[in-house]
């Protein structure tokens, strides 16, 4: 097989931001979904989940094949890597969104579903961290990834917020408390989404600089 | 016996990170990347505003570069920007070439390479040289490998014997010949060729041994074994090798210098150069994009 490095990389890059553009609009679908608790959007969120796991796959596979084939180094293999972490926490951050949905078809079909608005506030500020994370990584802009990297403390705050809200309700009428844990459950999976966008903008540092930010590096 | 190399103690090792197969005292990624080769290793080769021309042509234009002692330092670039010329002036090679002429400095452990009244016999016994193409002498395998030292001094059967097989097992060859010694050097593959002319090089008891391509010429395995070969020689010479070869230079060398229309663009730990070259120059070079 030959293998124009220069091209297929590129390709990588495109492919990548597109996978991207897919999951940004399946987290805007969860915000309508928590917002609205819209069954049928959700069961849409849920179904195309296995699209999203087909894209990562591929991508994952072409990375493979250009580290074994295409001998990369400096920028593109600092991008390949990257793209193979990215596009795995792309699917996760997907998978949070089909998690968000069932629990939410749960709610809503039991019939207790309620939220407080701290948790749509939470949801928009994670899909705010995706959009900007992905516009860092198109523009290899250091900058907006560490803003992206703020921006979640943000969202962590939220999220204490719809702990104590939770807490409340099951005081308040305890036997809600199988909806209060689904609750409980999605606040946790959209501070989680917060988390991965967080790992895309470090990803993205290395991607520019070379340098490992993670786990609390600065 | 074989004179052991000259070379001063390694330091020990001052950085906690390597990268695999490389030696722990080259400056990791984090710390790498000054124009100058190393900051904590022993410095080998030093050269300053180093200069050269083949009449009105200048061929380097003010190097300068620290040659780590005892690790392997690679010279890459595209055809022609001057890094073999760089070589040979190391072992003052240049000097046959009447046009050649050189200004800066390039000291060998503090001694002048360019000084004329330098004695180049005993410079190219101390820097050793290795070919892009095996040159066997015509001769057996154990006066390939006796040539250089009989030269330099008389020593008694017993002792050329011992220095013939130790450096034949430096040179990782001494269990495919030790039983033909006397067979022609001319009948070994290519890369026992080449091996052996490592043997013959390192018999002097070499500090600096240069390569210039020595595997352009040979198939994957025998260069598997000139590489493998470089890394275990590596702690006891210094070695620059020049190669087009880029995973070849990112697999063997500590240490990496791009040289390109006769300057050196960047030199610095082998990991940064193929992780995150700090010119732009070097990373399209590295990367495919010219050259």
């Amino acid at each position: 097989m030959s293998v124009n490095l220069q091209s297929r990389v590129i390709n990588l890059r495109r492919n990548l931001l597109a996978l991207g553009a897919l999951v940004e609009q399946r987290v805007s679908s969860v915000i309508e979904v928590i917002r609205d608790g819209d069954v049928e959007l959700a069961r849409q969120v849920r179904a195309g989940d296995a699209e999203i796991d087909q894209m990562q796959l591929e991508l994952e596979a072409e990375c493979m094949r250009l580290l074994a084939l295409g001998s990369p180094v400096a920028s593109d293999l600092r991008l390949i890597l990257t793209a193979m972490r990215v596009s795995n926490e792309l699917e996760r951050i997907a998978d949070m969104c089909k998690g968000i949905s069932k629990r939410v078809i749960r709610m809503v079909e039991s019939g207790s579903y309620r939220y407080p608005p701290a948790l749509v506030q939470m949801a928009e500020a994670a899909l705010s961290m995706l959009r900007d994370v992905l516009v860092a990584f198109s523009n290899e802009d250091i900058k907006l990834c560490l803003e992206v990297r703020r921006a979640d403390t943000y969202v962590d705050n939220l999220n204490r917020e719809v702990v104590a809200w939770t807490r409340a309700w099951i005081e308040q009428d305890v036997e809600k408390s199988g909806a209060a844990i689904e609750l409980l459950a999605i606040g946790q999976r959209v501070e989680r989404l917060a988390d991965i966008v967080t790992a895309i903008a470090e990803d993205t540092v290395f991607l520019v600089e070379g340098r490992l930010v993670r786990h609390g590096a600065e | 016996m074989q004179s052991e190399p000259t070379t001063p103690p390694k330091p020990a090792s001052t950085q906690s990170s390597f990268a695999p197969g490389h030696r722990a005292d080259v400056p990791s990624l984090a710390g790498a990347g000054s124009g100058h080769a190393t900051t904590s290793m022993q410095t080998a080769i030093t050269v300053r505003g180093f200069s050269s021309w083949y009449g009105e042509f200048q061929a380097l234009k003010g190097l300068d570069l620290d040659i780590p002692a005892r690790h392997v330092t690679a010279f890459i670039g595209p055809s022609g920007c001057g890094k073999s010329t760089f070589l040979r002036w190391i072992n003052r090679m240049n000097d046959t070439i009447s046009s050649a002429r050189a200004e800066g400095k390039l000291d060998l452990h503090g001694e002048d390479l360019l000084n004329r009244t330098l004695d180049v016999v005993d410079l190219r016994r101390r820097v050793g040289m290795v070919f892009q193409k095996p040159n066997p002498f015509p001769k057996s395998i154990y006066d390939n490998v006796a040539f250089g030292p009989r030269l330099h001094k008389t020593y008694s059967r017993a002792e050329l014997d011992e220095l013939v097989e130790q450096s034949l097992r430096q040179a990782s060859i001494w269990n495919e010949v030790k039983d033909r010694l006397h067979a022609s050097a001319l009948s070994l593959s290519g890369g026992q060729q080449q091996r052996l002319c490592i043997a013959r090089a390192i018999a002097v008891g070499p500090e600096v041994l240069l390569m210039d391509e020595p595997c352009s010429a040979l198939d994957p395995k025998s260069t598997l074994a000139i590489e493998e070969l470089i890394e275990s020689l590596a702690d006891r010479y210094t070695i620059v090798i020049v190669t087009h070869n880029m995973q070849q230079a990112a697999r063997v060398s500590d240490q990496t210098a791009f040289f390109f229309e006769g300057r050196l663009i960047e030199s610095g730990n082998t990991e940064m150069i193929f992780t995150k070259p700090r010119n732009k120059q070097t990373e399209d070079y590295v990367t495919g994009r010219f050259g």
